[in-house]
């Protein structure tokens, strides 16, 4: 049974976690806030983005959208949205 | 070259007088910490400018509002911040980065190509070094959102010597960035 989206905002959180070294600053990000107005990186975006792929096994198409890169929340929707 | 707070240095190719400010991110070194110190850096990069206006508020999307003539750009690390103002410029963009990007990330933000001839052991350039350069030029090229929303990797780099090239819908704009020595930093301008 596919994963709900809360499910899958949860899972990200940790990504998130993980890639910061345990960092707990990202618990309190609200699911719709900017992750770059969150303080992460460019260079962490991307790294969660290949994390993402590993754990939800799929590829992120060369044409996404950056709307869909923006949030926790637009993240989540993506792969639920992929899984149908 | 000149020589700034933490040795921060202009990458060589960039006109050594190009205003270029420096802020050091206080703790706890979190987003607000970081976000002041590039203001701290932009006003004094538009100080050493010329520029009488030193403020620079933020756009709806984000993006930093320069004054009119003094086209600017701010990057920052969880320590450090800088910016880098060209009068007169159509757009400019810079990237300090301090991460390691692994064989994967490398993978995902430059395509096959670019790994090829810019990578060793064909080209001279490190992956966060090229990382940088396209963060640097997706700030120069689309300043203005002109171009639309598009991620910056999709930006394509090429060699022009002893700098970079960063291209996307028949747009360009010329890229410099320091050797692989602490920091890597990119400046891109657009004339």
């Amino acid at each position: 049974m596919p994963e709900g989206i809360a499910a899958v905002r949860q899972r990200i959180r940790e990504l998130l976690a993980e890639l910061f070294g345990g960092n707990r600053r990202f618990e309190g990000v609200p699911d719709t806030m900017s992750l770059r107005e969150a303080g992460v990186s460019s260079t962490g975006l991307v790294s969660l983005l290949v994390a993402m792929e590993e754990t939800f096994g799929f590829e992120w198409e060369d044409d996404v959208e950056p709307e869909v890169l923006r949030s926790i929340d637009s993240l989540a929707g993506h792969v639920v949205a992929l899984r149908g | 070259m000149k020589e700034t707070v933490a040795g921060l240095r202009l990458p060589a190719g960039v006109p050594p007088k190009t205003p270029l400010g420096c802020c050091r991110v206080p703790p706890p070194y979190g987003p607000a910490q970081q976000t002041a110190a590039g203001r701290c850096a932009a006003a004094a990069a538009l100080a050493s400018a010329g520029s009488g206006v030193r403020h620079v508020p933020r756009e709806a999307d984000g993006r930093p509002r320069f004054p009119p003539g003094f086209a600017g750009s701010i990057s920052h690390t969880e320590r450090l911040a800088a910016a880098v103002v060209v009068p007169g410029a159509a757009g400019v963009g810079i990237d300090i980065e301090d991460a390691d990007i692994s064989p994967r990330v490398a993978a995902f933000v430059l395509s096959e190509e670019e790994r090829q001839t810019l990578l060793p052991p064909a080209g001279e350039y490190t992956p966060r070094e090229l990382f940088a350069s396209k963060e640097a030029a997706f700030k120069a090229l689309n300043g203005s959102g002109a171009l639309g929303a598009f991620p910056f990797w999709r930006l394509r780099l090429a060699p022009c010597g002893e700098r970079l090239t960063a291209s996307y819908r028949g747009e360009s704009v010329a890229v410099w960035v320091s050797p692989p020595t602490g920091l890597s930093f990119a400046v891109a301008i657009r004339r």
